[in-house]
């Protein structure tokens, strides 16, 4: 029995946030220059009142509505955001019984950001061929934009909200549908990618309700997301190549023989000098974030769920890497058959 | 240095031929999203991960090349 991608299914909340709402916001950053620079188009942004759980509970929804998965057959459910909607009880116990799935469902929260989806592919697969589920169902969804200060562009032009769903279920086959896995940790980065207020370490107060502008002119508190993007740039440029390395050995396989390569979609420039760097044709370096932006945990699975689309039936399978990385830092990558 | 010229020309958002190293940084769009882009370009071009703080604090193409240098001797 081996673990298999079955099905990926997105779902993007009503609002939109466009470059022109931007540029009117930013003097220096024109509608063009936003596009150019960070390959994003528009973000979707969630509801004041719609949480990461409501928003992957209408992802799970749209999947059961395919019709090719039963609520009655999923008996695990993993949830991986960094927005919970309560600090306890966990948020996948509250989507079980929202989705109407069995109480012999086995759920649990994973707080992870970029990373995310690559683990939660490694959990599923760890319950499904140890026999201990046979049909994991896997959540991604974040809402980072109710962390972002609106006059901070390093950050809202990039991030937008969203949420997917994916179905991990044992199939025979004479080989791994997924791994093997790279993962890799370095929380001595914690600081790069932070919100730092709001958990038990530091609560909010006035003082950390204090707007203060930084030397690029961005504006934000310390309740709201920080990213010092140089030093994530150093980071992914330094851990990255060195992941995909390390998974192709482990795999026993080349660039030449990977048909797809789905990095985290971060943003255009993140991306390409990554793909630069290793070398990657572009024909096989997936791009899926102009009408989405740098979903977190949710980039992957949707620029999946692009290339599992009904078009593609009946075209024979291929084997795509997955490569996750960022706040953390936390990392990890795998192979996929889909 | 051409092409690292040619780069930094584009993160800048200025004609190649303006860049030297005398170019005056803090007089264009030298921020963060410039500093993450030229760190990239360092890389590319020259196999050296320059430091984002330092780098921000350049005022001056030299200031970027000598950071290059410090960082290629090391």
């Amino acid at each position: 029995m081996f673990a298999r991608i079955s099905a990926v299914v997105g779902y993007l909340p009503a609002g939109s946030l466009a470059n022109s709402d931007l540029a009117a916001l930013y003097p220096d950053w024109s509608e063009d220059k936003i596009l150019r620079k960070t390959g994003i188009r528009e973000r979707h942004i969630a509801k004041a009142d719609e949480t990461a759980a409501d928003m992957a509970t209408q992802a799970a929804n749209r999947l059961f509505a395919t019709g090719n998965t039963q609520r009655e057959a999923i008996d695990f459910l993993i949830f991986c955001t960094q927005a919970p909607d309560y600090f306890l009880p966990t948020s996948a116990c509250m989507i079980q019984h929202r989705l109407g799935l069995k109480t012999t469902c086995g759920a649990v929260d994973i707080n992870l950001g970029c990373s995310g989806y690559v683990y939660g592919l490694a959990l599923a697969k760890g319950l499904i061929e140890s026999g201990s589920a046979s049909r994991v169902l896997l959540l991604t969804a974040d809402t980072y934009s109710k962390f972002i200060h609106p006059l901070d562009k390093s950050v809202r032009t990039l991030f937008g909200d969203g949420a997917t769903a994916t179905v991990v279920e044992g199939v025979q086959a004479d080989r791994a549908q997924i791994g093997p896995f790279v993962f890799g940790t370095d929380g001595g980065g914690a600081e790069n990618l932070i919100v730092r207020t709001g958990g038990l370490r530091h609560p909010r107060t006035a003082e950390s309700a204090r707007e203060r502008a930084d030397s690029s002119g961005n504006v934000r508190t310390d309740d709201n997301l920080f990213m010092d993007g140089p030093a994530i740039m150093t980071f992914t440029l330094a851990t990255v190549p060195k992941a995909v390395a390390q998974l192709m050995a482990a795999a026993g396989t080349t660039l030449e023989e990977t048909d797809l390569v789905i990095l985290h979609q971060a943003n255009a420039y993140m991306l390409e000098a990554l793909r630069k760097k290793m070398n990657i044709p572009r024909e096989k370096f997936i791009v899926h974030l102009e009408n989405i932006g740098n979903t977190v945990s949710s980039t992957i699975p949707f620029a999946l769920e692009g290339e599992l689309s009904p078009e593609r039936e009946g075209r024979g399978r291929r084997k795509a890497m997955l490569v996750g990385f960022g706040v953390g830092y936390s990392w990890a990558g795998t192979y996929v058959t889909i | 240095m051409e092409a690292f010229y040619v780069g930094l020309a584009e993160i800048l958002e200025i004609e190649a031929s303006k860049v030297s190293s005398e170019l005056n940084l803090t007089e264009l769009a030298w921020d963060s999203l410039a500093v993450i882009s030229t760190i990239a370009l360092v890389d590319d071009q020259f196999s050296v991960m320059l430091d984002g703080k330092a780098l921000a604090q350049c005022q001056r193409v030299a200031d970027i090349e000598a950071l290059i240098a410090k960082e290629k001797a090391r």
